[in-house]
């Protein structure tokens, strides 16, 4: 009985590694590929050309922006969600529940639909695109920095404040040295969140920018939906992974290291689960 | 109350702004600080989702004065059914297979310990890819002359037709793909905060792996598991790029046939793309509620 259910297991392991790598493969391949012709199995030969053809088509520049608008989404957003998710934890805001789906909606609601529509708006007030993709963007990542805050101060014992107030800490000091700790893995997830949002988006930069602003996903959505440009569609997809990888190890290291002391404070549930590991238990 | 009297004590005891801090909790600051968020939001998709829908009526027009009809809605009925269709169909499918593969990675994920890590890695790894890259990469996959093509040794014109083709399989694959990481993601974290101290109970009361993952594991999966899916279903219902790159030029889904009217150079087009863009919203919207009554009727729900 328990052979073919690990077998089984070890079976639907391996074909979960295959699901979530195979997709990335061709990415590689065709990044590295000099020339590869369309019987061969794998390219015949090497270079690392195409990245410099893909910077030759301003992606650079375009890299730049992306970047700008990621961080510009993420510095609005996380804040201003962290603001509400904390009133919203606290229990101080009137109608709680009606705020928490304002602020969610966002996320059920077709981006492409909201931003076809507002764009006369935007033109009529005469706001500068980048101000309106902007604006659009912060909107789209609020529900997911309110979310993520409002479980990070859902768990934060406002007691561990108290304490270091009593100790005779100045209100700076409690900001800096307890509730910004406490808080950080959650900031740090919003803020990648955020961050991603303005660095994946397509369509807003394409309607509201009409096409003159451009980012990276302009770059691969343009070089993508032509043919026979595979190494640059590769490059430049590649030149639009690092960024927000980077960015997601940045947030998962800050994480681990600012809620060690925490687990050590928990250290009986570390037992549960050992206990519940071994085979014994299991 | 407790908090609030103990941290009141506290602020007395070190001497300063008990006044300021008590005004802190009180209710009208707390609704100050959603302003931004709340006005912010309801500014975009009121004035977003407005502007759309007195367009599609012909109330907001580029040119000329603003009349009422609802020809628009007219105009596109014939086509509205067959890319709403193929819209529900794109969303039922990629939502069903990241369900599906979503759920098991996160079992998989909390259940056993080997090879854990490599499979968290790569479900994690695929989270902050855009999904204009996944669908370039999918397509340089599985289009005639893609990476399995090539593999299989299929020359390219007896190739199915995967990307482009009558059925959006391309499209499909793609969406499972990235979504059934968001998926694994939310339903291992709603798991690993509850579910080893349950599942230990369980196991010491007698039960097996089978009836664990029915009457512990499942439960509690899923109202978070609800609540991915329906995220997942609006978000390809509205999604744009993924259905415009890896699709058909015709069938097309609700967004791209949206988006194609938006930019057709005819001006009467312009309210047709919003009476499409309506029709989505409402769709979606639909939906969305739907999901919320399931999860509020889910027992483990908060």
């Amino acid at each position: 009985m328990r052979r073919p259910a690990q077998l089984l297991r070890g079976a639907l392991a391996g074909f979960l590694v295959v699901w979530f790598l195979t997709p990335l493969i061709p990415l590689v391949l065709w990044a590295g590929a000099e020339g590869w012709s369309g019987v061969a199995r794998l390219p015949e030969r090497w270079s690392l050309d195409a990245f410099l053809t893909a910077l030759g088509e301003g992606s650079g520049i375009a890299l730049l922006r992306s970047l700008a608008l990621g961080t510009a989404v993420a510095i609005l957003a996380t804040p201003t969600g962290a603001l509400a998710a904390r009133a919203l934890a606290r229990g101080t805001v009137r109608r709680p529940r009606l705020v928490a789906a304002v602020l969610l909606a966002p996320v059920a609601l077709p981006v492409f639909a909201v931003v076809m529509g507002l764009n006369v708006v935007l033109l009529r007030l005469h706001l500068p695109a980048p101000i309106g993709i902007l604006l659009v963007l912060v909107v789209a990542a609020l529900p997911y920095t309110t979310y993520v805050m409002r479980v990070a101060y859902g768990a934060y014992d406002v007691a561990y404040e108290d304490e270091a107030r009593t100790l005779g800490a100045s209100p700076w000091a409690v900001a800096w040295w307890v509730r910004l700790p406490l808080l950080a893995p959650g900031v740090a997830s919003a803020t990648f969140l955020a961050f991603l949002v303005g660095w994946s988006d397509y369509i807003v930069t394409l309607v509201v920018g009409g096409g003159r602003f451009v980012t990276v996903p302009v770059l691969v959505a343009s070089a993508a939906s032509g043919t026979g440009n595979e190494p640059t569609v590769a490059a430049l997809s590649i030149g639009a992974l690092v960024p927000p990888t980077l960015a997601l190890t940045a947030a998962a290291l800050l994480r681990r290291r600012l809620t060690r002391p925490a687990v050590r404070l928990r250290e009986p549930a570390r037992a549960d689960r050992a206990l519940a590991s071994t085979p014994g238990a299991a | 109350m407790g908090a609030r009297t103990r941290r009141g004590m506290a602020t007395t005891r070190s001497g300063r702004g008990a006044v300021t801090r008590a005004a802190d909790t009180h209710s009208r600051r707390g609704s100050l600080a959603v302003v931004p968020a709340v006005a912010a939001v309801l500014f975009v998709l009121g004035a977003g989702l407005g502007a759309a829908l007195l367009q599609s009526l012909g109330l907001m027009p580029l040119v000329g004065d603003p009349r009422l009809t609802i020809a628009p809605y007219l105009d596109v009925r014939t086509y509205l059914f067959g890319a709403a269709g193929l819209s529900l169909l794109i969303a039922s499918a990629s939502t069903l297979l990241a369900a599906l593969v979503g759920l098991t990675t996160a079992l998989h994920l909390v259940g056993s310990r080997r090879g854990q890590r490599v499979l968290a890695v790569l479900a994690t790894a695929s989270i902050p890819v855009p999904h204009l890259v996944g669908a370039a990469s999918v397509g340089l996959l599985l289009a005639d002359g893609g990476l399995i093509s090539r593999w299989l040794g299929v020359p390219a014109d007896s190739w199915p037709a995967l990307v482009a083709g009558r059925w959006p399989v391309a499209v499909v694959i793609e969406y499972a793909w990235k979504e059934s990481a968001f998926v694994a993601l939310v339903v291992t974290a709603s798991l690993t905060t509850r579910a080893v101290s349950y599942l230990e109970t369980a196991a010491l009361l007698g039960a097996g792996p089978w009836a664990r993952l029915r009457h512990v594991t499942l439960p509690l999966a899923g109202p978070s598991l609800v609540a991915a899916s329906a995220i997942t279903f609006v978000y390809t219902l509205g999604s744009y790029e993924v259905a415009w790159l890896l699709g058909a030029a015709y069938p097309e889904p609700l967004p791209v046939m949206s988006y194609r009217l938006f930019t057709s150079t005819d001006l009467t087009a312009r309210p047709q793309a919003m009476a499409v863009a309506v029709m989505t919203t409402a769709l979606a919207a639909m939906v969305a509620v739907a999901a919320l009554g399931l999860l509020r009727r889910m027992a483990a729900w908060r």
